[in-house]
């Protein structure tokens, strides 16, 4: 096929465009066949299941030592729980109702620091660590392998990864709200020095067992997402060893983006413009 | 038998040391000529280009999330006037910093890593310490001072878009004043706070390419062991820069009060 070297630039500039384009919809197309793959994965691989949840609990590697997947998520929120506890009261004893310190946790903790610190976590260990295991299958040709042998690749390695880290994550978000939920109690009574009669009182006053579960389904959201993601640019990783790495930078990029985005529409669509809150009772 | 299960169990110690004694040798080198001025520019440029886009898409939906959830406080409250003093605090004091962290963490370590960590699979190191160059010197010093710098002019950039972004959101979304809410906006948060943000932003921007460098450069194994590397970078930075994030809030809070 002979090239036509006449408007190069103007080629290249189009091609640019359509490429991006392109890239969504390959994208896209890889989405609907990873969650089509689900039902297949859960009736075929089932075994490749339970190895990916015991493998994303834990971490491989030197994320395994520090004790994997669910230590990092509880340190991230447990930390951000101990920033509610330091910056809030403060505030708040400012204009002196350090007593409502039980308040923000009950509230701050549930509706915005728990998803979003899970959901970053969520990105950062099980999400980064799919993106590498796929994208050295692909660079090794394991993955052309698989085709070769006329097993599904994206229902094996895909949908398979995407169910694993919704399951993963119930049991996960469930330690780092508590632990969200223990830094601020912690960080309020033991360090600031509030009793902790008033703290549990004004925390179990405003805890909002619908809140919780609104705060579960947004982390589910996340969960999804954030696989989907990871999964395509592993999945789609080129370019030999360098590639792995910078398709793992890439896919964090993409999936933090994409995770805040949903955290924020799940919220605006779940509590409302009015919020859903009553201060009152 | 015992001696493998106690070479395992130093091994994260020292890991640790190497990254010491790697940070040691970048702060003795940065003030060491020759300087690598070419290679601090196109970092610095290399690290603002990975980091610009996020940064702004990350910044919008955080402030929009944070003055939404403050906001339904406030209405609750009878103070929806001062949606512009919560606007404002919650993006200086800690959304600002957190998207800093999410931003130089997330994009500008992980593509740092990638980039040092292929050069390491190439041997382009080994064949720098062949001509006699030192690659702390002339790659990692670079690098991380222009993370620190990229850093400290991003946490700006993050309050701006914050506070524009939860003033559209407040005004034309929750019917907010919007005099009320540019009056409000100075009310809790003054030079002192800015400082501080500005602060932080360049110890995460440190510490981050630290990690990042040190992660690049020790990398081993194929193709799995960049991605392993990038990996590790993105878990130990986020939780080296939260718990940072807690002890410099916490000295703030102090020094403030």
């Amino acid at each position: 096929m002979t090239v036509s070297t006449q408007f190069s630039r103007l080629r290249r500039t189009f091609n640019g465009l359509t490429g991006g384009w392109d890239r969504i919809g390959t994208q896209a197309q890889f989405y609907a066949d990873t969650v089509k793959g689900i039902g297949d994965a859960v009736i075929r691989y089932k075994v490749e299941i339970v190895r990916l949840i015991a493998q994303m609990s834990l971490g491989v590697g030197a994320l395994a030592l520090i004790g994997g997947t669910v230590v990092i998520v509880g340190l991230l929120t447990l930390s951000a729980g101990a920033l509610i506890a330091i910056q809030a009261y403060s505030q708040l004893d400012d204009i002196g109702v350090s007593a409502l310190a039980g308040f923000t946790s009950a509230y701050l903790n549930v509706r915005l620091v728990s998803p979003l610190v899970a959901g970053v976590g969520l990105a950062a260990t099980i999400g980064a660590g799919a993106t590498a295991q796929l994208g050295a299958m692909r660079i090794s040709e394991e993955i052309d392998a698989l085709e070769v042998m006329g097993i599904r690749s994206v229902a094996y390695l895909a949908s398979t990864r995407v169910l694993a880290g919704v399951i993963v994550v119930i049991p996960l978000y469930c330690v780092a709200v508590i632990m969200a939920f223990l830094a601020t109690r912690v960080g309020t009574t033991a360090v600031n020095g509030q009793a902790t009669g008033v703290y549990d009182h004004y925390f179990n006053t405003f805890l909002n067992p619908m809140d919780l579960v609104y705060s579960f389904i947004q982390a589910i959201a996340m969960a999804v997402v954030v696989m989907l993601v990871h999964t395509y640019y592993g999945y789609n990783a080129k370019g030999g060893p360098a590639g792995v790495g910078d398709a793992v930078g890439r896919a964090v990029r993409t999936s933090l983006i994409a995770a805040v985005f949903v955290t924020l529409f799940v919220s605006l669509a779940l509590y409302g413009q009015s919020g859903g809150l009553n201060l009152s009772g | 038998m015992i001696v493998v299960s106690l070479q395992s169990a130093a091994r994260p110690l020292r890991g640790s040391g190497d990254f010491f004694a790697m940070s040691l040798d970048t702060f003795v080198q940065m003030f060491r000529p020759p300087w690598a001025w070419r290679e601090f520019i196109l970092q610095t440029w290399f690290v603002a280009r990975v980091a610009l886009v996020p940064t702004i898409l990350l910044s919008i939906p955080f402030t929009v999330l944070t003055t939404f959830t403050i906001n339904i406080l406030l209405v609750e409250i009878g103070a929806a006037d001062f949606s512009g003093a919560g606007a404002a605090y919650g993006t200086i004091t800690q959304t600002g910093p957190i998207v800093t962290v999410l931003v130089i963490a997330g994009a500008a370590a992980t593509a740092m890593c990638a980039d040092l960590g292929a050069r390491t699979i190439r041997e382009e190191l080994d064949a720098m310490r062949v001509l006699g160059i030192n690659p702390i010197q002339a790659l990692v010093v670079p690098r991380v001072l222009a993370a620190t710098m990229v850093s400290m002019l991003l946490a700006p950039l993050v309050c701006l878009v914050g506070i524009v972004g939860g003033f559209i959101f407040s005004v034309f979304f929750q019917n907010v004043t919007p005099g009320a809410f540019a009056a409000g906006l100075t009310l809790l948060v003054g030079a002192p706070q800015l400082i501080v943000a500005l602060i932080k932003a360049a110890i995460f921007g440190l510490a981050a390419s630290l990690i990042a460098c040190y992660k690049g450069i020790s990398v081993g194994g194929g193709p799995q062991g960049v991605g392993n590397a990038v990996n590790e970078t993105v878990v130990f930075t986020f939780l080296a820069l939260f718990v940072l994030n807690v002890i410099a809030t916490a000295v703030a809070v102090k020094a403030n009060a």
